[in-house]
């Protein structure tokens, strides 16, 4: 017996950011120019969390490499009419012959003005994958910069495949876009649907293993037995999207079957608004000199800012004061000698219905399994410890709540969020050692750096960067097609905002555009890299609908597939492992990956590009030249554009504007900038050190892994429990929208409260299935779930025939899964193919049994359905995304749809 | 001594393949080919149920039962435990296949592509082995990334560069390699803090990958065994399946064989009350012929078939191949010469081989439903029947046309009235011993239905048959010779029954389900198996 390793003639380092939990680091072994092997980087186990491991995923990309479906030359269509139905005609085109026609359309563009008539940019993107294309696609951002407004509000699947409440809640509250427990000190966590075995990368994946050596104790609270739910030590299968119950009669518990003293009573105190008068009209009392909060300080017995020195805080007690009231708009009320309570003292009322008891029978989950959960929370919390982390002590509080998809999107998002960061608060464990963390800070600034970002705002709690609500800030005009600054406050308008916005809005607006707002039209050139929305969004037919009505459309294309079917132009572009990239690594940023390190890895290409593939930096450049652009994208490269800023206080690298540089003049300045950022100007490797190492760290604090340091540096709170700023400013925003007329969005106003009230979520579902389509919800049985999967969520990687090879393993890949009980009644069988219908669509699939499943729930893992892409098309998997309905009665107040529907499931022939 | 072994982690590990990806990507191993894969279990009913993740490939077992079997020698072991394999010596029989109770082998015939069509990768272009081809296969330890490191002073299971790929890549810490002999090794001191089983133990492999289920070793009460789970939800994938090594081709060995060396030693036997039946003699040297030249056939590198002889020592092909030898030798010189005494040689030989077919079967301890000791008795009554069943029906059709005397097809036909008895006792024996150890639920409901051959009214009236024949009244000859193809024919049915749709393999087991973090553990399974 031999291996039949031939010799490795060659071995270069990358990194695999194919999901948003990466990057993780890699070597890529050549053979004779044919990159043949991924293994994991042994060299980077010291810096990296996961010991420089890649995931399933990264061994797919040498079969993506390789792939002989690969398009490999520009193409254009030659067919004009675009529709599934339709053969595009592509022919194969030149380099020059491609760009020319694409340039051609964007030097039109910026000719009439790079806003069009209803106020839209004429140029918009769509990229996928939570923000992971950014780390392929070389320098495009630096020419989307240089051209300027780009509408990137076409949507790929975010708003319901994301975790869309957090991302908006979590930045408002902790500088949270992505939370985590503090896995690798946390001794229990209670996970709604959070699938961190699937989802949560190498690093989730590695830090939540040691957490189950040490014994942690993980409830996973899901509908189906996922692979979290595997891997925990307790399954709770609730009743699909009735979290915000189980999560409120957790808050009960603690509030009121739970001594006070086990609470964390100083923290809130001082670390929340939990102290903060309420006046009558729901609003904060207030100073009437200052218009600071007023707290009940029980040392002097009276009113006092909140703010003032030696003061001991009431949290609970009715008190007569006086002060000021101001409600929207800067309506002011006086009050004298009203009776108020403090922040706390109402949530401790507002839960007091919510009892494990009233949610058993919502959730069908026996109240003491939730009311052992909130206990068995509490008593890990260890409430009153500390630790010293990097010399600086902290409260010490092991305990967090996850919160995954579905839960967080669509209503019940906010409760959820709400109620978990709640439940941090309360016993201390909100951004500090053991606990609730945020990773990273995306719609706040700076993107890199969460202490940075904590500025200070009003009330004594942190700024945030809302949208404007008030009369004439409000942005009356959107200039994006969901108008996510129009109708999210919280979507802010970071570069990450639009992408967050209500996408969904963009999309049905081009079926049917809404009252008041400008005309919906059609961007004149759309760009798609990376991104398959005609697979990936839900309600797909219409999204397919839409695409085919564009009137030129440039993809970046791997190989052919359902969006691009619709495209004008195709282009190959250096795949994951033929294309040349810095990019940051480390420090704290999305899941799971905060680390001891921060600094920068190299994708150094493992093969020569296939065919005609250019690399996507040469393919920036040459946009950036062909539409006059060259010194704006060179300069937008020097600020920072693709990733590092090329300048500092002790160095400069900074390119030539007005040349064209090469793909590797380019990232070798980016190397020496990275060099000299991470020796504070001492050192300037460039390309050459990073091509022999790999990557380049200097250590990280974990003391940063904290917000709670900053927070006490600044004098700042924790903005929980009350939600008085919400509260304004939904007022103020249905002001605004009921001035110029619209009333379309009024059920969304009804999320700014300042304690959210629970909703009967699985009813309004139905409520909306039966009122959109005139259906009875009896005909459609079962609620219709998905699941990520570890080898294949955002991967890209249907087509990979490796990847569903070893998928196949883990049960519930290619199928759908269902309880046996539920499917004898059915008279199904295991492998019985089945039509699985909602009144948006239909989707078929093979019937896959087990136990882990409720029997009024079925689950289809993965998105699939495809048509076009290759080996993808033959697999016959279904896939839920059509027969989601994109829906405005389902879009919750932050633009959020979920990956919810009652389907019914009819058994088809055999062979069908 | 070294003894390398596998610790799996089951508290640990999350099914997320990157093994099975990494392997295949060390190995080149074919679509469809894993050597180290992770199978999902599920345990309970809908609230409470249980799932977990259990790598699986190679055991690289202290009792290698794929190498006792192997006829060639190309199945090794190491000093260092490694079970390997030689590809310039086995013959591709994939008896090693059927003899490996973890289904860890594989034999790959053609050249293939993940996207088909003939349309290779460059890396699979690059990477492709043809003398990985028509051989077995399975997983290596990567020895030649142990050697490699060993060389550079690196620990195995330590040191990355030195690590089977599938331990060095897995993302959640649940893979550890090392070695047991060293009671300070990695494993060695996860063995010693933490409670686990071995898969199948009750074989008697000594399998060495080891699965950690609870992290409380102190707690030592006795868990009860997996329980057996005839119909299993959702476990197809871990449940037995058929065996696919093993088609018509060897069945027709196990018939052709069996009912040739029958018929050699009935015509011998008969030659005690009548003149040598020459035609029968050759025909029982075409019938064994022609069964080895199925198994010709089905071997994967047909050029080294001669490999077979080179395991006399412990294989059971090795030794059917050398009483084979004599057995045509003696048998053929006793047909062109008519010299009756080297027919008693070979009909010497023909029991040995047939023996040696039983064994063979008996050895496979890969398929429930041939391990089973009481197979040897059936075996070789089954041989016996059939040969006296095709002598008996040419004696019949003989007598028919007035070519012989009564008194011989008397005496056969009793002769064979015994041996279908008999047959019939060691088949019922056989079913009971299989109902005691328990088998593979469809292993039951094949023997058990009308293909076994062997049900007792067919046999009884076969019996009934013959014993008219023996006595000798009108048209015995007609009875004698019904009675004899009967026998022949159902014995050949139940062989290739047994051979074929009754094959189910051992499948996947686990003893316990894992506890996870603060949970518990619960019992295992053992799905698709039941007794009796």
């Amino acid at each position: 017996m031999r291996s039949n390793g031939k010799s490795v003639t060659k071995t270069v380092s990358s990194y695999c950011y194919q999901c948003v939990a990466g990057p993780d680091l890699m070597k890529i072994d050549i053979q004779d120019g044919v990159p043949v092997q991924v293994r994991p980087n042994g060299a980077a186990a010291a810096v990296h969390p996961a010991h420089g491991k890649v995931c399933v995923k990264a061994f797919g990309l040498i079969q993506k490499t390789n792939n002989p479906h690969r398009v490999q030359t520009p193409m254009i269509r030659t067919n004009p009419k675009k529709g599934r139905g339709e053969d595009p005609g592509f022919r194969p085109a030149t380099w020059d012959e491609a760009l020319e026609l694409i340039c051609g359309k964007l030097n039109e563009a910026q000719a009439k003005g790079k806003m069009d008539e209803s106020g839209f940019p004429r140029i918009a993107a769509s990229f996928g994958g939570g923000g992971t294309p950014t780390v392929y696609m070389g320098t495009f951002p630096a020419f989307l910069k240089a051209w300027g407004a780009v509408d990137m509000s076409f949507g790929s699947g975010q708003g319901v495949k994301c975790y869309h409440s957090e991302h908006l809640y979590g930045e408002l509250w902790h500088r949270a876009f992505t939370v985590s427990p503090d896995t690798p000190l946390v001794e229990m966590i209670i996970s709604l649907g959070a699938n961190v075995e699937a989802s949560g990368g190498v690093c989730g994946v590695r830090r939540h293993a040691d957490a189950r050596d040490r014994g942690v104790k993980r409830v996973q609270v899901e509908p189906h037995l996922s692979i979290t739910g595997a891997c925990s030590a307790e399954w709770v299968p609730i009743r699909p999207k009735t979290d915000p119950a189980f999560m409120f009669a957790l808050v009960h518990v603690l509030l009121h079957e739970a001594g006070r003293e086990r609470l964390d009573l100083p923290f809130l105190k001082a670390m929340t608004s939990s102290p903060y008068l309420v006046a009558p009209n729901g609003f904060f009392l207030r100073d009437p000199d200052t218009q600071k909060p007023l707290i009940w300080d029980l040392n002097s017995g009276r009113a006092v800012p909140f703010d003032t020195e030696g003061t001991d805080p009431a949290l609970e007690g009715d008190f007569t004061v006086s002060g000021l009231e101001v409600g929207p708009d800067d309506v002011e009320w006086r009050h004298d000698g009203a009776v108020c309570q403090p922040s706390f003292a109402h949530l401790v009322a507002h839960v007091k219905e919510y009892s494990p008891e009233w949610a058993a029978d919502i959730c069908d989950v026996k109240a003491q399994v939730i009311r052992k959960t909130a206990l068995d929370f509490l008593d890990h919390a260890h409430v009153g410890e500390t630790m010293v982390v990097d010399g600086r002590e902290m409260p010490f509080r092991p305990v967090a709540i996850s919160l995954g998809k579905t839960v967080c999107n669509g209503w019940g998002g906010f409760e959820c969020v709400w109620a978990r960061t709640v439940m941090a608060v309360l016993i201390g464990g909100l951004e500090v050692p053991g606990g609730t963390l945020g990773t990273t800070v995306r719609l706040n600034r700076p993107a890199d750096n969460r202490w940075s970002s904590v500025v200070p705002g009003p009330d004594g709690f942190m700024n945030y960067p809302m949208n404007p609500t008030k009369k004439g800030d409000w942005k009356e005009t959107p200039t994006s097609r969901h108008s996510h600054q129009t109708l999210i406050p919280l979507a802010a308008n970071s570069p990450w905002s639009q992408a967050l916005g209500p996408t969904h809005l963009a999309w049905m607006a081009q079926k049917k555009g809404f009252e008041h707002l400008p005309k919906p039209t059609q961007p004149d050139v759309w760009f798609v890299y990376r991104t398959n929305p005609v697979i990936s969004f839900w309600e797909t037919g219409a999204v397919e609908e839409a695409i085919a009505n564009f009137p030129f459309t440039v993809c970046f294309a791997y190989t052919h597939d359902e969006t691009n079917h619709m495209a004008d132009v195709l282009l190959p572009e250096c795949t994951d492992l033929e294309g040349l990239q810095l990019i940051r690594i480390g420090g704290s940023k999305y899941v799971e990956q905060f680390w001891d390190h921060q600094g920068f890895a190299l994708r150094d290409p493992a093969a020569e590009p296939m065919g005609e593939a250019r690399d996507f930096t040469w393919i920036a450049t040459q946009l950036a030249k062909g539409t006059g652009l060259l010194a704006e994208y060179n300069t937008a490269i020097n600020k920072g554009a693709a990733g590092i800023r090329l300048f500092g206080e002790k160095y400069d690298f900074s390119l030539e504007p007005e040349t064209e540089h090469s793909v590797e003049e380019i990232w070798d300045a980016s190397c020496r900038a990275g060099s000299a950022e991470l020796t504070d100007g001492a050192e300037s490797q460039g390309l050459d050190y990073f091509r022999e190492h790999g990557f380049r760290t200097a250590p990280f604090s974990r003391e940063r892994w904290y917000l709670y340091p900053a927070m006490i540096e600044q004098g700042l709170r924790f903005e929980l429990p009350y939600q008085e700023r919400l509260l304004r400013i939904g007022q103020e925003l249905g002001a605004r929208l009921h001035e110029k007329g619209i009333t379309w969005w009024d059920r969304q106003l009804g999320e700014y409260e300042a304690l959210p009230h629970y909703q009967d979520l699985p009813g309004l579902w139905e409520h909306a299935q039966e009122e959109a389509y005139d259906v009875k919800i009896a005909d459609y049985p079962f609620w219709l779930l998905t699941a990520r999967s570890m080898q294949y969520s955002w991967g890209g990687n249907a087509g990979i025939q490796m990847i569903h090879e070893v998928a196949s393993n883990v049960a519930g890949h290619g199928g759908m899964l269902m309880n046996p009980a539920a499917a004898r009644k059915l008279g199904l069988a295991e492998g019985d193919r089945v039509e699985i219908a909602s009144p948006t669509g239909t989707t078929k699939g093979a019937v896959i049994l087990r136990q882990g499943i409720r029997p009024d729930t079925v689950l289809m893992i993965g998105q699939f359905d495809h048509w076009k892409t290759p080996f993808a098309k033959d697999l016959k998997t279904p896939s839920m995304n059509a027969l989601t309905p994109m829906s405005l009665e389902l879009t919750d107040a932050t633009g959020s749809g979920a990956d919810l529907v009652r389907v019914s499931v009819r058994k088809l022939e055999a062979g069908a | 001594m070294t003894r390398y072994a596998i610790v799996a982690d089951l508290n640990r590990c999350v099914g997320c393949q990157t093994c099975t990806a990494a392997c295949k990507h060390a190995n080149a191993t074919a679509p469809g080919v894993q050597w180290r894969k992770v199978l999902d279990f599920e345990t309970g009913e809908f609230p409470d149920v249980s799932r977990a993740f259990v790598p699986v490939g190679c055991m690289h077992c202290d009792e290698p039962s794929c190498m006792e079997v192997c006829p060639s020698t190309a199945t090794g072991k190491r000093d260092d435990g490694i079970v390997t394999i030689d590809y310039d010596i086995c013959i591709g029989c994939a008896y090693c296949a059927v003899a490996c109770p973890y289904q860890a082998r594989y034999r790959v015939d053609e050249p293939s592509a993940a996207y088909g069509g003939g349309k290779k990768m460059r890396h699979e272009t690059a990477r492709e082995d043809p003398a990985r081809l028509g051989v077995a296969q399975k997983c290596t330890l990567c020895f030649d990334v142990i050697d490699d490191g060993l060389e550079k002073g690196l620990v195995p299971g330590k040191d990355m560069a030195a690590t089977p790929v599938c331990v060095a890549s897995c993302i959640a810490g649940a893979l550890h390699m090392g070695d047991l002999d060293d009671p300070d090794s990695n494993v060695s001191q996860l063995l010693n803090e933490k409670r686990h089983f071995r898969m199948h133990e009750e074989l008697g492999n000594g399998p060495n990958i080891v699965y950690l289920y609870d992290g409380q070793i102190e707690d030592t009460s006795v868990q009860d065994k997996a329980p057996m789970v005839a119909d299993p939800v959702g476990l197809a994938a871990v449940s037995p399946k058929p065996q696919t090594s093993w088609d018509w081709r060897a069945a027709a060995n196990f018939m052709a064989g069996g009912a040739g060396t029958g018929l050699f030693m009935m015509t011998m036997l008969a030659s005690l009350f009548a003149p040598v039946i020459w035609g029968a003699v050759f025909a029982a040297l075409v019938l064994v012929g022609g069964g080895l030249f199925c198994v010709l056939l089905e071997i994967g590198r047909r050029w080294r078939s001669m490999n077979v002889f080179r395991n006399a020592r412990t294989s059971w092909m090795t030794r059917e191949a050398m009483m084979a030898a004599p057995y045509f030798a003696f048998g053929g010189l006793a047909w062109l010469t008519g010299w009756t005494a080297l027919g008693w040689l070979a009909a010497i030989f023909a029991l040995a081989f047939l023996y040696c077919q039983a064994r063979i079967l008996r050895a496979a301890k890969g398929i429930p439903a041939w391990r089973q000791p009481q197979i040897v008795p059936l075996i070789l009554a089954t041989g016996f029947a059939e040969g006296a069943g095709l002598l008996a029906s040419a004696v019949g059709i003989a007598l028919l046309a007035g070519w012989t005397q009564t008194t011989l097809g008397m005496a056969l036909g009793g002769t064979l009235a015994v041996l279908v008895a008999v047959r019939f006792g060691a088949w019922k024996q056989y079913r009971r011993a299989l109902g005691v150890t328990g088998a593979p639920v469809q292993t039951f409901e094949v023997l058990d239905g009308p293909r076994s051959g062997l049900a007792l009214a067919g046999q009884a009236a076969i019996a009934v048959l013959a014993i008219y024949g023996a006595l000798g009244l009108p048209l015995a000859g007609l009875a004698l010779a019904l009675a004899g193809l009967a026998a022949a024919g159902t014995g050949w049915l139940f062989k290739y029954t047994l051979i074929t749709g009754a094959a189910y393999n051992q499948g996947f087991a686990v003893e316990r389900m894992p506890a996870r973090g603060a949970g518990e553990s619960a019992p295992g399974i053992k799905p698709g198996w039941k007794t009796a």
